[in-house]
Formats: structure tokens, C-alpha cells, sequence
């Protein structure tokens, strides 16, 4: 049986059967540690008779502070007075007197609970729960209350006869959750109190009742279950209320990843909603395109391999699901290779793309706003061999040799004008010469200026095929120097052409840094595959300038532009950000021009800008904006208050969605979140105030 | 297990009479002491004391032991009591002990260490100081 | 004026080539990353240097119209990264390079797709060449 060992400065021998330990007493059994100012043992009746200050850490975060107090040898049993119970080192539980009951209860009287800071000047904590007798049950990790009230600021805001809360190292148990308040001007002001219920270590329930005051009525759940391969996660609601009152309404997300044998990775996607407005309604985000399916992939060092389906709701006004790719089939397998004798690297690519619309008219028609044939449906196998040697020249320039051969067998059925079977065989060879300069100076900073010249030569080969995936073409550093800079695999560049590219890099960890790179395109024919607003029609590229610059000080500047001969901006994507330590303010400019082909009938250009303050040490200020040129419209407007301190964080959010749509009403959504940090909350406690001397 | 009767102390009796043996003996006659050395035992009552060396001081003027003064790794026991330490002081004429360096009291189950031992061998009651270690059995009561 | 062609014979950056080994990729960003660094820093022949990278993604939408619908996606990008000598141990340099692509949503669900995830592959490219820039500016200091 375990001895527990007791030091001090002092200890008088008496003679009898009693120990009388005085001078910054010590007692430790068992990981629990008392420290008091003196200590009588009684041997034969195993007690200890304490005088304070006295501490008792139980070494699992639970620490009571007590003046007086009688233990058993052991410290599990005994009754302190007026104790303060610490929990997690977050909350606090005075109460006249404590009682140790066993190595697991800790029974309290009268009992004022909070985690706020007390101070001299300004007793009343910001909230308090008071109760008739309190017991913590280590074991479980519960707290229990007999006849609780809960006072804010001192009024006392709610009665429960007998409340259960998790003491703060639970991270999972059964209970009510953190209730959150909503209003929208769809919905009125709403009350959601979710409950939590554990299923075993592997699984959870979570229960979300929402009632409001427009007739709203909404049930939430989210089911979570953990195996050993991997885990799944369910969400999903169900509603009635009176924006549509005769309809039920609701929306489920599921998704999963699992781990299969030899490093397969599956996961699996499943989303459905009952209407178009239910994700703006109940504040869900702004998804407008539903996809399910799943996914098998692999990735090592030297291959990739991945295979998916993928089923596609649109939830677009302008768009009809019949006409539109719903099913898709993609698997690709990359294979990385070196090249022997011959030198350099290279890859090997077998892939194959399919989808289908469900409708079989093999015409277009005006049931969607695009020219595609209503019903195409187009099937694709593709075997592509790319090479790339690079060799080191005189006078530092890094000279490549750059070659790709391909070949792609196509199906396309339900279209009038393509239907049929056809191949294709495509190659594109090339040379790069790059020539870095390097400066590096005292003061550590360091610049590289890289020129960059590259002659291709393609052959796109001949055939009619539709190009579906290769419609968005982008144009930026990412395909500068590329074979081919359609993002898909429909279409290709052909003919000869010529890329010149700049690259000015500073570093400096102390100063300033920046990256900014020109380049531009020359062919010998236009590729008549990208539309006027990638920047890549014609003979010859629009200017591509972008600049990533970041000043000491907590400014950052990115920015991607293209500009046509005429210094018109085709796109232009701005991004300035200026973080302080109490404020910061991120911006974001878009401006694109507008394209048919794009089925971007109208240009596009829009500011968002956010911004945070830092009022005082607890109050923080966030306001933000997303404004739409084009409309002269605000699109989204929101403004943010929090206030956190070391024992509450209250969350008061502001958001205004304007439309000038019909079936998207604009809305408001104010919503309030308040947290009590102490019980378990994953809240991070935030500055506490500091007591005047 | 006798350990109900915890630090009873070593009570004993300084006015019993005192026997001391050793494998040698000096005597200065003129300054009143005597040098005990080579595994030196007291007896006085129910205590037994031994150490290496001791030196024992005459009352002055008179007959009989004032003080005795062991060096070298004391022992002391009196019946279930133990108590060790490097040196120790003995005044048989007021019965008070004084234990100093690495001084360990021992009864049954339950020890005390410490640096500085006082102890009353009439009361049987005393005080060990300089941050004490005590190791005791809990629950070993009723 | 100071500069130096970095891969001249005597150069900063001459002895860089199949120096570097990136670790072994886990996903389709990572194959990316390292298929570009690669292509530019030589396939690894018994590499003095091992460069650890993490790949951050994440997407905001941009451009909603009157009607809420999304037409297009930013994906911005980090990557830190640091590059250790294979024989000490030691980290003789790090950083971390930045960048974004940007998408259409106007487009077919396909055209939105490839879109996507050619997005994310240029990001790849620009990120992995910002990190050879970074070893190219910095070599000086730590290539002997």
C-alpha cells in the first residue's frame, strides 16, 4: 500500500500518537499535492487537521484553495472551508464549504461558479452561476447543479432547478450545446439550442431544433462516426416554414474518406437540397452547383492514379440540369519517367473522360442559355508522352529541349453536326533557354532576373471534335511557357510560336520583397479556340504583368493583369492587404471583359473589401463589403462585433445579401452567439482584466 | 503491526544511571573529561546510544556525567524508537538530546529525516527541523 | 552593377543541378510540385540537399452577380518549405512562396471542372518556380 510523504520545515514530535508539521507543508500521495502552513497528523485516526492557505492539486486540473480543512492520510476524503474549486485553470467554484468524498466527488455548499476575474474594486463577475450545492464528479467529468441560477452581470438571468454541464477537459459529452439566436428577414428571429448525444467513442448525434418567429420550423442533424480505415460525416436539416409554406424543404451533405488497401484512398461526396434558395435562406453559403459521387486516388512519387464519378445538380436559374453535363467520368493515370541514355525526364499519361446529358435532342434549343446541342454526349480516350531535357550552355544559360506526342480517341453521340467516332494524333516540340542573373548583397537581400525565350512547333492535328473542356481558358505564369494552354484536353494550339517572359525576384527578409514577371505570346495563326477575354486570341498574346510585392511594415500587394495593345485591361485581379496588429484591412479588386463564349454576357467588376479593428484589448470591430461595378450595386454587405474575454466571448454578426434577382429575395442576417468559456467550450479564452491594486 | 503507537518518542528516564563501556579509555583527571573511543556503548534506563567516540564531561566540582558528546555516526534506540545522525549531544542534567547532520528518526513504518533533532528524553517529546521529511502510511487508522 | 549569371561555371547556382531531392508527394498538388521542380532542378542524382514542403490551399468566390450566382474562384496558395543538407541535417535555407490562380464558373459543369483543376495545376507551377527562384537567389550564401 502506497506511503505518502509529508515535508516541512518543522516537524514536533509530541510524544503521542500526533505529527505536528509547520513551515511550507508539503503532502504528496498518489500524484495529488496539499501544500498548507501547518499540518497535524493524527496517526490512529489517520487525519489531518490543516491550516491554510491551503492548496490541493489533484494533478488531473483540479485545484481547490481552502483556509481550512480536516483530510483523510490519503487526501481523497475530508471537508475544506470556505474553498475555491479550480478547474482546467479556467473555472472557478467558491463556496463556504467543500467536501472531498472518495477520490472521485467534490461536493460544494452554496456555491458561486464563473470563470470570470474578480477584482477588489469590482466583485461582481460578468456571469455567475450561483447554486444551492454543487457536485464535480471527476470521473465523469460532470458537473452538477442543485438549484442553479445564472446571473449576468449580477441580474439573475435564469433559474434551472438541477443543470448538468461538462467540466472543461470534456471535449465529448452528452448535452446542450451553445445556443445560438438568428434573425433573417425570410425567417424572423429564430432560437436554435442544439443537443449533443455520444455514441461511443466512435460515434456522435447532434440534434439542431430551430424555431423562429416567421413559422419557421427546422431540425438539424449531423451524424459522425469514425472507423479504423477512415470516418464519415452526415449533415443535413429538415424544414418547414413560411417562405414556402406548402413545401418541405431541407438539404443533406455527406461525405466520407476511407483508406484502402495498397495506399488507395476512396472518398465519397453526396449533396442534395429540396430548392434553389434553401442554402441562402438558412444561411448555408452560396453553393450554386450540387456535386456527388466518389472518388479512388493514389499519389506516390513517380504516379498518380485517379478514378471518379461525379453526378452534377445545377441549382442556377439560367441553367437546366437535362441539358447540361450531369454524369461524369474521369480516371487518369500519370506515370513520371527518366529517359536512360537519351537524359532528362518526362511522363507518361493514360487518360479517358466521359459524361452525358440526359437529354437525347441532338439540336440546341432555347430550354438553356448556351449553343451546345441540347443532349451531346461525349466519351474521350487519351495517351499522352511528354519530354523535357535540359543542358547547362555557356555563360550560365539553362538551354531545353521540350517534346510531347499524344494521341486521343473521341465519341460524340446526340449531336446533330459531330456525332460519330474520331481520332487524332497531336506532337509539340520545343526549345527554352533561360538565362538567371543572381545578385546578392551585404545587406542579405537577393534579387534573380530571369529572361526566358521559347520556340514551339505543334501539331494540333486534324478534327472536328467539340471542345467542351478547354472553354475557360486562363492565362497567367502558370501557363505562360506551356505546349498547350487550354485547360482541358478538347483542345490544342497548333502551328509555331514564340513566348518571351521576364522574371524580376527580390528577396530581402529585412526590406522588401517582390516577384514580377511580363511575358508574351506570338503564333504564326490564332488559335481560334480562346474567346476574346482569355487574353490568347490572335496572332498575338495580350501583355501578361504580374507583381507580388510585400513591404515591411504589414503591406502586401498581388496583382495579375492583362492588358491588350490598346493598355485596355482584358482581366485584372488586384489584392492589397495592410495587417497591424490592432487593425487590418484586406482588399480584392476583379475585372474581367465579357465573352460569349464564356457565357459571360456582361463584363464583370467587383471590389470586397474587409476590415478588422481592435477597439480595446476585449472589443473587436470587423466590417466588410462586396460591391459590383457593373450593377452599381452593393452585392454583399457585413459587419462583425466581438467581445472576449478570459471568461465570455459574445459574437454579434450582421450580413446583408442584395439581389436583383426574383427567386433570391435579398435578406438580413443578424445572429448572436454567446459562449460561457469554462464548460468544455472550444472557445480560446481571450485578455483578462487586470485588477487595480 | 505496531505502528498505532506512532512517534511515541524515545522517553526514557536522565536521571537513571549511566554505563559506559568502550574498547579504550583517557581520562584528564584536571579539566573533569574522558575520551570513549572504539565502538562506544551508554546504557541509561530503557535508551541505549553508541557511536565510534564520545566524549563525556565530569559535572563540575561534583560526581557524576554533566554532558556527553558523540561524534562519528550516532545511534540511539529505545525499544521500537530508533533515531541516527553524525553527531549528538546528550546533557544528562536536563535530559535533552540534540541530533544534528542527516539526523533519522525511525518507528515501525513511519520515518522523519531531517538536519537538526531536540528532544526531551523525560517528556519524551521534541522537534526535528531544517526541511523535514516524514513518509507515513495513510489509512493505517481505524 | 552586381549580378551574376547564376548557373556560370564558378556560378552561385552551378553545383544546384539534381541536388535537390523534394520529398515523395502524397497527393495531385504535391505530384505537381515536385513533377515541376523537377523539370527545372534536374530529377535527384544522389542529392545533397532534401526539401520539405507544406502545400496550403484554400478558394474564395468571386464576381456574384445580382442573380447570386458565382462566376468565378480564386485558389489561393502557400508553400513552406525548407531545404536541409541531406548529410548534417542542418536547414540551410527556407521560406515560403505564395501565389493564387483564378477560375471561371460561367462555363458547362466540365468547363468549370477542368477549369478547376487546371487552376490548380498552373498554381503548382508558379509556386514550385518560386521556390527554385528562391534557392536560385539565396544559393550564394549556402551552395559551397
Amino acid at each position: 500500500q502506497e506511503k505518502a510523504a509529508l515535508v516541512a520545515d518543522s516537524v514536533a514530535i509530541t510524544g503521542d500518537t500526533t505529527l505536528v508539521a509547520e513551515g511550507h507543508v508539503e503532502v504528496f500521495y498518489k500524484g495529488t499535492r496539499l501544500t498548507a502552513s501547518r499540518i497535524l497528523y493524527d496517526q490512529p485516526t489517520d487525519r489531518l487537521t490543516i491550516d491554510g492557505p491551503i492548496v490541493l492539486d489533484d494533478g488531473r486540473g483540479q485545484i481547490v484553495l481552502a483556509d481550512q480543512g480536516a483530510l483523510s492520510g490519503d487526501l481523497a476524503n475530508g471537508v475544506l472551508t470556505s474553498a475555491r474549486l479550480v478547474l482546467n485553470q479556467q473555472l472557478q467554484l467558491s463556496a463556504t464549504e467543500l467536501r472531498r468524498v472518495g477520490d472521485r466527488y467534490t461536493a460544494l455548499g452554496r456555491t458561486v461558479a464563473s470563470s470570470c476575474q474578480v477584482c477588489d474594486d469590482n466583485p461582481t463577475p460578468l456571469w455567475e452561476i450561483r447554486a444551492a450545492r454543487v457536485v464535480h464528479d471527476e470521473q465523469e467529468r460532470q458537473i452538477h447543479f442543485d438549484h442553479a441560477s445564472l446571473r449576468i452581470a449580477g441580474v439573475p438571468v435564469a433559474y434551472i432547478p438541477r443543470l448538468r454541464m461538462p467540466d472543461p477537459t470534456v471535449d465529448r459529452a452528452d448535452g446542450i450545446l451553445r445556443p445560438s439566436f438568428r434573425t433573417t428577414s425570410a425567417l424572423g428571429f429564430g432560437v436554435s439550442l442544439p443537443y449533443f448525444v455520444t455514441l461511443g467513442d466512435s460515434r456522435d448525434l447532434t440534434f439542431s431544433p430551430l424555431l423562429t418567429t416567421k413559422g419557421g420550423r427546422s431540425l438539424g442533424l449531423r451524424y459522425r462516426q469514425a472507423f479504423t480505415t477512415g470516418a464519415i460525416e452526415i449533415e443535413g436539416a429538415f424544414s418547414r416554414d413560411d417562405i414556402r409554406p406548402d413545401d418541405n424543404r431541407g438539404y443533406i451533405d455527406a461525405r466520407g474518406t476511407f483508406a484502402l488497401p495498397q495506399d488507395f484512398t476512396l472518398s465519397f461526396q453526396f449533396e442534395d437540397v429540396s430548392d434553389r434558395a434553401y442554402y441562402l435562406d438558412y444561411g448555408l453559403g452560396d453553393q450554386d452547383r450540387l456535386a456527388s459521387g466518389f472518388e479512388i486516388t493514389r499519389t506516390r512519387r513517380d504516379e498518380h492514379i485517379a478514378g471518379r464519378v461525379l453526378k452534377f445538380r445545377s441549382l442556377r436559374e439560367d441553367e437546366n440540369n437535362d441539358t447540361l453535363p450531369s454524369l461524369v467520368l474521369d480516371a487518369t493515370w500519370d506515370r513520371r519517367l527518366d529517359f536512360g541514355r537519351l537524359g532528362g525526364e518526362g511522363g507518361l499519361n493514360f487518360s479517358t473522360h466521359s459524361h452525358w446529358r440526359d437529354s437525347g435532342d441532338d439540336q440546341d434549343s432555347d430550354l438553356d442559355i448556351d449553343t451546345i446541342p441540347d443532349g451531346r454526349d461525349m466519351a474521350r480516350l487519351s495517351v499522352l508522352l511528354d519530354w523535357r531535357r535540359n543542358w547547362l550552355l555557356p555563360g550560365g544559360v539553362v538551354g531545353s529541349a521540350l517534346a510531347e506526342i499524344g494521341a486521343d480517341a473521341y465519341h460524340v453521340a446526340d449531336d446533330r453536326a459531330a456525332a460519330g467516332s474520331d481520332t487524332r494524333l497531336h506532337g509539340a516540340a520545343g526549345v527554352e533557354l533561360r538565362w538567371p542573373w543572381v545578385r546578392a548583397a551585404a545587406s542579405g537581400a537577393s534579387d534573380v532576373i530571369q529572361p526566358v525565350l521559347q520556340l514551339v512547333w505543334a501539331e494540333a492535328g486534324n478534327s472536328n471534335v467539340p471542345n467542351e473542356d478547354s472553354v475557360l481558358a486562363e492565362f497567367d505564369e502558370g501557363n505562360l511557357f506551356s505546349l498547350s494552354r487550354f485547360p482541358g484536353a478538347d483542345a490544342l494550339e497548333d502551328g509555331g510560336r514564340a513566348t518571351l517572359g521576364m522574371n524580376w525576384t527580390r528577396i530581402d527578409p529585412a526590406g522588401w520583397s517582390l516577384g514580377a514577371t511580363l511575358g508574351r505570346v506570338f503564333w504564326q495563326e490564332a488559335n481560334a479556340g480562346y474567346s476574346s477575354a482569355s487574353g490568347l486570341d490572335g496572332t498575338r498574346s495580350d501583355w501578361l504583368t504580374a507583381l507580388d510585392l510585400s513591404l515591411p511594415g504589414g503591406m502586401t500587394v498581388g496583382q495579375r493583369a492583362i492588358i491588350d495593345e490598346e493598355f485596355g485591361v482584358t482581366k485584372a485581379e488586384w489584392r492589397v492587404d495592410y495587417q497591424q496588429d490592432r487593425y487590418g484591412i484586406t482588399s480584392r479588386y476583379v475585372r474581367f471583359r465579357e465573352s460569349e463564349e464564356e457565357d459571360r454576357p456582361d463584363p464583370l467588376a467587383e471590389l470586397t473589401l474587409n476590415g478588422r479593428y481592435r477597439i480595446t484589448d476585449n472589443w473587436t470591430a470587423s466590417a466588410g463589403a462586396r460591391y459590383d461595378f457593373e450593377s452599381n450595386h452593393t452585392t454583399r454587405a457585413s459587419a462583425g462585433l466581438v467581445y472576449l474575454n478570459e471568461c465570455m466571448k459574445v459574437d454579434l454578426s450582421l450580413s446583408r445579401r442584395f439581389s436583383t434577382s426574383t427567386s433570391v429575395t435579398e435578406s438580413t442576417d443578424v445572429g448572436l452567439w454567446v459562449d460561457l468559456i469554462g464548460f468544455g467550450s472550444s472557445v480560446k479564452p481571450g485578455p483578462a482584466r487586470v485588477c487595480r491594486r | 503491526q505496531g505502528t498505532d503507537v506512532a512517534f511515541a518518542g524515545l522517553k526514557g528516564d536522565s536521571s537513571a544511571p549511566v554505563e559506559i563501556e568502550s574498547d579504550k579509555l583517557e581520562v584528564n583527571q584536571a579539566e573533569g573529561f574522558a575520551i570513549f573511543t572504539g565502538n562506544v556503548r551508554v546504557k541509561q534506563g530503557p535508551m541505549r546510544m553508541a557511536a565510534p567516540q564520545m566524549r563525556v564531561d565530569q559535572v563540575a566540582g561534583g560526581t557524576g556525567i554533566e554532558r556527553i558528546h558523540a561524534t562519528g555516526g550516532v545511534t540511539l534506540a529505545n525499544g521500537a524508537e530508533a533515531a541516527e545522525s553524525r553527531e549528538a549531544t546528550y546533557t544528562v542534567s536536563t535530559g535533552e538530546i540534540v541530533m544534528t547532520t542527516d539526523v533519522l528518526l525511525t518507528q515501525g513504518a513511519n520515518t522523519i529525516a531531517g538536519q537538526r533533532l531536540v528532544f526531551d528524553i523525560d517528556s519524551g517529546t521534541g522537534r526535528m527541523e531544517g526541511r523535514v521529511q516524514t513518509v507515513y502510511k495513510p489509512g493505517s487508522g481505524q | 552593377c552586381g549580378f551574376s549569371p547564376a548557373y556560370a561555371p564558378g556560378g552561385p547556382a552551378e553545383r544546384l543541378w539534381g541536388a535537390v531531392r523534394a520529398d515523395d508527394p502524397s497527393d495531385r498538388q504535391g505530384f505537381e510540385l515536385v513533377e515541376r521542380l523537377e523539370e527545372r532542378l534536374g530529377r535527384p542524382a544522389a542529392a545533397r540537399f532534401d526539401l520539405t514542403y507544406r502545400i496550403a490551399t484554400d478558394i474564395d468566390s468571386v464576381g456574384i452577380t445580382g442573380e447570386n450566382s458565382i462566376t468565378r474562384y480564386n485558389l489561393n496558395g502557400r508553400v513552406d518549405f525548407s531545404l536541409k543538407d541531406h548529410a548534417s541535417g542542418q536547414v540551410v535555407t527556407s521560406g515560403r512562396a505564395r501565389s493564387f490562380t483564378s477560375w471561371s464558373a460561367t462555363g458547362s459543369t466540365v468547363a468549370t471542372l477542368s477549369a478547376e483543376e487546371d487552376a490548380s495545376s498552373r498554381l503548382m507551377r508558379i509556386l514550385a518556380d518560386e521556390i527554385v527562384t528562391h534557392l536560385l537567389a539565396t544559393s550564394g550564401r549556402w551552395l559551397k
